[in-house]
């Protein structure tokens, strides 16, 4: 696997960008990956859905459905493309650490 | 491991027992026409321009015929009566490691089987059908991919490839028939479920429900103004089938049976393939043969639906919602591999101000690099978006600022391209377009 360097943090990435080790996820890193997914900075919302998606997968090794997602942040739908323009899946589980997900992403 | 490294895990290792198992999958493969698929190249060269890895990236590697190649020695090697006495004298080959990691690159690493190589070839070889053969053999000895793997064994085992469950389907469904109401001001809204002997039947693409279920409402839209008696299974109700890119004819064959009971279950008259390319060819052209039965209901894709509402004057557009430019990506598996060629244009001359062609179009469409799976392939990721490139400047050359197609592998890839190569398009399916200019009978009536 690549090892790719993020402002400075050296991490394992497969070709899609995803990082290989959950465990080497960190804030700093969210904050470099997101530069390459489009997302400039990460806000207060951004991080709800960040850390949201983190305790999911935490507790359910799965990505949790964008309905729970926008159930339990309270956010609209339309909001979490805004805040994460490459997706849900490509944008926001890349940023959270979370590995690729199967199927047509 | 395979020379770039990618495969490192001890399941690529060949043993004797898989070469035998690699082997048989290849004899009992071997009918008239993958023979004649493997004989008859005459080694022209015509397919290395018919490629979107050729043209982005010309090097003997991605000539279609230099794929092929990589099986056709096998062949010889094992099938071919010279090559079996003196292998040396027509580039015959042993199965060994290194052979295998040939195949692999070949076959998953750089060839989306989009079939562009085949229409073009003078003598109609069917490239496409040689990788399905490779990627058979190699499934059969558990070296796919691990991506592509996976999203096989979780459609096999939780009914659809992304692992959602009833629960969550359900209501996923009632959010999005929630919010539906809440938009048109309309109760009587429905999005039915298992509701028995409706005429269609719908389906999704895991994704849709999972992530972007905006195109679920934009299917109900579309069903509820065409007053449509329609429905959705929870039985099954997945459109994909990962077994045609994985090769493996045994779990097509079981995610097409699933889906073929639960239409006859509810005792629907037609299947509504959702916009997705191999899933529509799959259940479209493939599948009886993987059963070895026809069906009792007709197969139809969402796009050739949706033209014929339009034609019967079940739903009516007002195209000046759309006024951007829009030009429109054939999927591989729906256009070229699948005849829906002329329903896609008729919908977006009627759904858009200005639409305007892709150089080349229809059947002669390039792949968009997305196709075959290889969006789930993660370890060729750099070389897919490499190959990209051709679809990049076809769509730079349009002037759009939309790109419609009809299938989330192509969306996916469609939206990576644009990223990557800096396009300034939004990528959107058919149906998000059809869904926002429906005139409403009740506003029209207003």
């Amino acid at each position: 696997m690549p090892v790719v360097e993020l402002k400075g943090i050296k991490v394992e990435v497969d070709e899609d960008g995803f990082i290989q080790e959950p465990d080497s996820w960190s804030e700093e890193l969210a904050a470099a990956i997101a530069l390459t997914e489009e997302v400039e900075t990460l806000t207060e919302d951004h991080w709800k859905v960040i850390h949201y998606l983190r305790d999911y997968y935490q507790q359910f090794g799965i990505a949790p459905m964008i309905r729970k997602l926008c159930k339990d942040t309270g956010f609209q739908l339309k909001y979490i493309y805004e805040l994460f323009p490459s997706g849900p899946a490509k944008g926001a589980c890349k940023i959270a650490g979370l590995p690729k997900p199967t199927g047509c992403v | 491991m395979t020379d770039n490294g990618k495969f490192t895990d001890e399941r690529f290792q060949l043993t004797d027992e898989k070469t035998a198992i690699a082997l048989d999958v290849l004899r009992k493969r071997l009918n008239r026409q993958l023979d004649a698929a493997l004989e008859v190249c005459v080694r022209c060269g015509l397919c290395a321009d018919s490629c979107h890895y050729y043209v982005a990236n010309p090097k003997p590697e991605h000539v279609p015929a230099f794929r092929a190649e990589q099986l056709r020695k096998v062949y010889r090697r094992y099938f071919d009566p010279i090559g079996k006495l003196a292998p040396g004298w027509v580039g015959a080959a042993e199965l060994d490691q290194e052979m295998v990691e040939k195949l692999i690159n070949a076959a998953f690493g750089t060839c989306t089987m989009c079939g562009r190589c085949v229409i073009n070839c003078p003598m109609g070889v069917d490239t496409r059908q040689i990788i399905r053969t490779a990627r058979a053999m190699l499934t059969a000895i558990d070296m796919t991919p691990e991506g592509l793997k996976a999203t096989v064994n979780v459609h096999l085992e939780a009914g659809n490839n992304m692992g959602v469950s009833e629960e969550d389907f359900v209501e996923t469904l009632e959010w999005m028939e929630e919010e539906l109401r809440a938009e048109l001001g309309d109760a009587s809204i429905k999005i039915p479920i298992n509701k028995p002997h409706a005429r269609v039947v719908y389906t999704f693409n895991p994704r849709e429900v999972k992530y972007f279920p905006y195109l679920i409402q934009a299917a109900a839209k579309i069903f509820n103004a065409a007053g449509e008696d329609w429905t959705l299974s929870t039985e099954s109700w997945d459109a994909t089938n990962y077994g045609l890119f994985s090769g493996d004819d045994e779990a097509s064959r079981k995610i097409a049976s699933n889906l073929e009971a639960a239409i006859n279950h509810l005792g629907a008259d037609v299947l509504v393939m959702a916009e997705c390319g191999h899933g529509y060819r799959s259940q479209r052209w493939e599948a009886e043969n993987w059963l070895g039965r026809a069906y009792p209901f007709k197969v139809m894709s969402f796009v050739e639906l949706q033209a014929q509402y339009i034609r019967d004057g079940r739903i009516r557009l007002d195209a000046s919602v759309n006024p951007k430019r829009v030009t429109y990506h054939d999927p591989c598996n729906q256009a070229r591999n699948g005849g829906i060629i002329d329903e896609p244009r008729y919908i977006l001359k009627h759904a858009v101000m200005d639409f305007v062609e892709m150089e080349p179009h229809g059947a002669e469409n390039f792949c968009c690099g997305g196709g075959g799976g290889m969006l789930s392939m993660t370890e060729f990721a750099k070389d897919r978006i490499a190959a990209g490139k051709v679809k990049a400047d076809q769509i730079l050359a349009t002037g759009a600022e939309i790109v419609a197609t009809s299938c989330h592998n192509c969306l996916d890839q469609l939206d990576e391209i644009r990223r990557h190569y800096k396009l300034k398009v939004k990528i959107q399916n058919l149906s998000e377009l059809v869904a926002a200019a429906i005139i409403w009978p009740r506003q029209s009536g207003e």
